[in-house]
């Protein structure tokens, strides 16, 4: 398993600022949380992921992934809502304590139709954009240098980390270490391979924290970029178009409930 | 937010805003809880799950971005394995299928060795990193983690790492904490349903008469406090079998003495 998401494409959602995809993402998911209808996240779905996804040409990416992810959760919250929503009066059909009501299956379908726009329009971000294109926009945004290089560092760490974990196995098997079958018993096999593990990848921080140093890791003077981050006024101004409607949906809502 | 910190001249703001984050991670939850029960009767959930996301999601950046100012080029350098240690155990794990996470001993490892700080930026970057690659569902739990690490940070400055009864404790307290706050997120987010065995769970407390979010509370409450004992356990296992001359070399563990007094007299 590869340790991203991301796939290559020559698209124009490919080539928008990640920090314009991070905001369109946030202000997404504002909005399908502020209106507490289905059609609303329905709404979202057709009209800016589902050509989202077209344009950027991972529209098959996206559907498999997202259908990996989201068919466990949405069976199961349509099984648990359905039958014990704790608000339901309408029953459709009893059996014991469990009662298939339309509240449940009204409540499933909101909270549903939210998540469906949670993940794809999260995956569909992931999808098209690199991490380390996003975390130099969102430096150059002002977040601390810091936290970008903790994400890309643990990105290119996973793999080795993998590599030494099953070699470390492979080590103990060979004097004698027993991997049961038994997934419980099999919880034992950790200690001896998590102490050599961390012992051995906690001995080599201390050689590349004095290389960072050497490196000016820890010095705060501003630093300039190596390859700038493509930007358009439209985006720009689009930052702060997509706040606003945001905004004015959770106004709208806020107002509405209280008439 | 620049980057122009040495500790010292930010100090104040750095302080501010963890206690500000806090604050608004604590006042999130009290409000789900104390408007819960008018909110599922009229069924719109609506301010109640952006309460949730916004809420925990604005805490949990505002502690994160108070604390990494505070850490050394050295624990910078720690957390990525750290991270890497939480993602690649708790899939592991997740594809074993056992009921627990095991998702958190990097953080509780940081924590122990580098304090709270530490802890807290693990934590939320863990679930950035892994909703970045793997799967996006863990993201709103961010906060969960960030609590983790706050309080693994703690247990260690108070000497709960020194004797080998303390570590269950510690973990099955923080379990209850983690439970609590994570609770909002799977009611009013994912509607109880985050997985095949805890969406079962919550259907059957609800159909003996509890609330969405009293249901979700009793879940993660079966579950929580013995993940996190298990890996506070572990990591304090793990620890215990190390040399102490690699411990020692952590400022935050000679500072502390968070494994007792050294025992060479380099100190």
């Amino acid at each position: 398993m590869s340790s991203t998401l991301y796939v290559e494409r020559p698209s124009a959602v490919h080539r928008l600022n990640p920090v314009t995809k991070l905001v369109a993402l946030l202000c997404v998911i504002v909005v399908v949380f502020a209106i507490p209808q289905w059609w609303a996240s329905g709404a979202v779905l057709l009209l800016v992921i589902v050509p989202a996804a077209v344009i950027s040409g991972c529209g098959g990416a996206l559907a498999r992934i997202g259908g990996q992810i989201l068919l466990p959760l949405l069976v199961v919250l349509v099984l648990v809502q359905g039958l014990t929503f704790p608000g339901g009066q309408t029953v459709l059909w009893r059996w014991g304590p469990l009662a298939l009501t339309t509240e449940g299956l009204m409540f499933a379908a909101t909270i549903g139709a939210r998540i469906v726009v949670l993940v794809l329009s999260s995956v569909l971000l992931v999808l098209t954009t690199h991490p380390g294109d996003l975390m130099s926009a969102l430096t150059e945004a002002g977040m601390s240098p810091r936290f970008a290089y903790i994400i890309s560092s643990t990105l290119q760490l996973i793999p080795s980390f993998r590599a030494r974990a099953d070699s470390i196995l492979l080590a103990q098997q060979a004097r004698g270490l027993a991997v049961p079958r038994n997934p419980v018993r099999r919880l034992g096999v950790l200690m001896p391979l998590l102490a050599p593990l961390v012992l051995g990848m906690f001995t080599d921080v201390e050689e590349r924290s004095t290389a960072m140093e050497a490196r000016g890791f820890g010095s705060t003077a501003k630093r300039t970029t190596l390859t700038p981050v493509r930007d358009s006024r439209a985006q720009k101004v689009a930052r702060w178009v997509m706040p606003a409607v945001a905004l004015l949906a959770v106004v709208l809502q806020v107002g509405w409930g209280l008439l | 937010m620049t980057s122009s910190a040495t500790a010292t001249p930010n100090k104040s703001r750095n302080l501010a805003l963890v206690v500000g984050g806090t604050v608004i991670v604590l006042a999130t939850y009290l409000y789900l809880v104390i408007s819960q029960p008018t909110e599922l009767q009229t069924s719109s959930t609506a301010p109640a799950g952006l309460i949730a996301m916004a809420g925990y999601l604005v805490g949990a950046v505002l502690i994160a971005a108070g604390s990494i100012h505070r850490l050394s080029t050295t624990t910078i350098a720690m957390i990525p394995v750290a991270i890497a240690l939480n993602i690649v155990v708790g899939q592991l794990v997740a594809v074993i299928g056992l009921p627990v996470y095991l998702d958190s001993m990097g953080t509780v490892l940081v924590a122990a060795l580098a304090g709270p700080a530490a802890g807290v930026v693990t934590g939320i970057l863990t679930n950035v990193i892994w909703g970045l690659t793997l799967s996006p569902i863990v993201l709103p739990f961010a906060v969960v983690q960030v609590v983790i690490g706050m309080m693994a940070g703690y247990a260690a400055r108070g000497g709960l790492f020194r004797k080998p009864w303390l570590p269950p404790i510690a973990g099955a307290l923080t379990g209850v904490v983690a439970a609590m706050i994570s609770a909002p997120i799977s009611a009013f987010i994912f509607g109880g349903a985050t997985g095949g065995g805890t969406g079962a769970l919550v259907g059957m407390f609800q159909a003996m008469g509890q609330s969405l979010l009293g249901a979700t509370t009793m879940q993660g409450l079966l579950s929580d406090p013995l993940d996190k004992l298990i890996s506070f356990t572990v990591v304090y296992l793990v620890l215990s079998a190390l040399p102490a001359r690699f411990k020692q070399r952590f400022p935050f563990v000679r500072q502390y003495q968070v494994f007792g007094k050294a025992p060479a007299a380099k100190a």
